[in-house]
């Protein structure tokens, strides 16, 4: 799969996940914890892969870097006012509809205009940005130390 | 070479410098990290320090703090050292210096909110200015303990090579406002247009949804909401977004690009970082079509005002 190939279909599971957490009702308590915590984890697997290996490789063919780190930094700042805001409360809703945005803003500047942009690369360079892409992106997953980053995010700005 | 094209150069490499990109987003990293554990005080805190209550950025003015006091302990200093000053000169020069520390502190902590922001040659600039400005501040801060343990010759010497690089700093600030434009309002203040003048059909709008279009080349924001349809200016006062993207939250319109809110009745920002209001802008529905008609206010130059009367 090419670099653009593999991160569109994560964000096609970030989306999901909003959808189904804009759908959820105030009682749903623990369904929504449960998908608001994988949705930090996903977040945050997301934004290190970028971080790391897409951005610095797009870097010359691409002047939307400062715009994409700008919308990473809005979608981590509401991620931390949803994370703060009780499952239950009344506004928990609200939030996560303005996270949805925010997020959908962002995949939709990569996908219409920073993908296309990073065509310039070739398919032989975007192919193997996509293995090193998904090779990271397992390595995360399976990573102690982004689960204890992800633990530690989740109880500090909860506590806060 | 002039002293102009020398600068030109300077300032050129400097915004070039990638290098600085790294450690850039580390910083910016650290600081966001810093605003998230103060917990809903992040808002207001950062709210206060761009300045949104002002009207204006906080950080040029706190800044006349750090260097008037500087300028007057330098002017200080020199009289000791020509040795026309009087009892009291070196105690007044050592509480000028301690001010222009405290006035330098708050200025960075305002400076480096308004540069979490900055885009890619403004933001290595920052970098740059943020750099030389903290050393200014440590040579002072020693210079200030000098002076407490009587050290004075050695205290005047350091604020001497602070205030060199204080000056240097300030031009790079100054090239991030006048060149860079951060700070200043990228908002469409042009008065067109004059007279109601269709922009979209009503069946575009969308309730609840802003709705970006243009109309005398002027770029604005459409928003049917709660049974009324606001237009306020479509690009950020802050950075010039597209507030076409933008959407709404809590009946206020979100930038995209670093997430200032407005209130779509006034055009006042309700967060940062902008600190300056959206136009706004007259609407009436005519067969199906939505006008708008740029609103006159205080804002507006009188002149314009005047052709305006004239011109309905
Ligand atoms: S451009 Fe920065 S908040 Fe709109
Ligand atoms: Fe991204
Ligand atoms: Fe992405």
């Amino acid at each position: 799969m090419k670099a653009d190939q593999v991160l569109i279909a994560h964000h096609d599971v970030l989306r999901g996940l909003l959808r189904q957490l804009t759908e959820t009702t105030d009682d749903q308590t623990a369904e929504r914890s449960r998908l608001r915590d994988e949705l930090l984890r996903e977040l945050e697997v997301h934004t290190q892969i970028e971080d790391e290996l897409f951005y610095p490789a797009v870097r010359d063919v691409s002047p939307l870097l400062s715009l994409a780190h700008a919308e990473h930094r809005q979608i981590d700042d509401q991620l931390a006012t949803v994370m703060r805001t009780a499952v239950d409360d009344p506004e928990f809703g609200t939030e996560v509809r303005m996270l949805s945005a925010t997020l959908h803003h962002h995949t939709f500047e990569e996908e219409e205009r920073m993908f296309p942009q990073s065509h310039a690369l070739g398919d032989e360079r975007l192919e193997q940005l996509g293995r090193q892409l998904q090779e990271r992106q397992e390595e995360l997953y399976r990573s102690g130390a982004m689960r204890l980053i992800v633990r530690l995010k989740r109880m500090t700005l909860r506590l806060v | 070479m002039s002293v102009r094209s020398r600068l030109e150069r300077t300032l050129g490499a400097v915004e070039r410098l990638q290098v600085l990109d790294g450690p850039g987003y580390q910083l910016e990293h650290g600081v966001a990290l810093t605003y998230l554990l103060t917990g809903r005080f992040a808002r207001p805190l950062q709210d206060l320090l761009h300045g949104v209550w002002l009207g204006h950025p906080l950080h040029p003015a706190l800044v006349t703090v750090p260097v008037g006091s500087w300028t007057a302990a330098l002017v200080l200093d020199g009289l000791d050292v020509t040795g026309r000053g009087g009892p009291g000169t070196g105690a007044a020069a050592r509480t000028a210096v301690g001010v222009g520390v405290a006035g330098a502190v708050a200025s960075a902590a305002s400076g480096l909110t308004d540069w979490q922001h900055a885009h890619d040659g403004a933001r290595r600039v920052g970098l740059v200015h943020a750099g030389l400005n903290s050393t200014a501040l440590a040579l002072y801060a020693w210079s200030f303990a000098d002076r407490g343990r009587r050290r004075p010759g050695r205290a005047r010497v350091t604020a001497a090579a602070g205030f060199a690089l204080t000056l240097a700093s300030s031009w790079l600030g100054g090239a991030l406002s006048y060149r860079h434009g951060l700070g200043t309002d990228h908002a469409d203040r042009s008065p067109e247009p004059r007279r109601f003048t269709p922009v979209l059909a009503e069946s575009e709008l969308v309730d609840g949804e802003a709705v970006g279009a243009t109309v005398d080349g002027v770029p604005v924001v459409l928003v049917a909401q709660d049974g009324e349809v606001h237009a306020v200016g479509g690009t950020c006062p802050h950075q010039g977004a597209p507030l076409g993207e933008g959407w709404l939250h809590r009946g206020e319109l979100v930038c995209p690009w670093h997430g200032s809110r407005f209130d779509l009745a006034t055009g006042e920002p309700t967060q940062g970082p902008s600190t300056a209001p959206l136009p706004c802008f007259d609407v009436r529905r005519q067969d199906g079509r939505v006008e708008v008609r740029r609103r006159g206010n205080w804002r507006g130059p009188t002149a314009t005002t005047t052709v305006e009367e004239a011109s309905r």
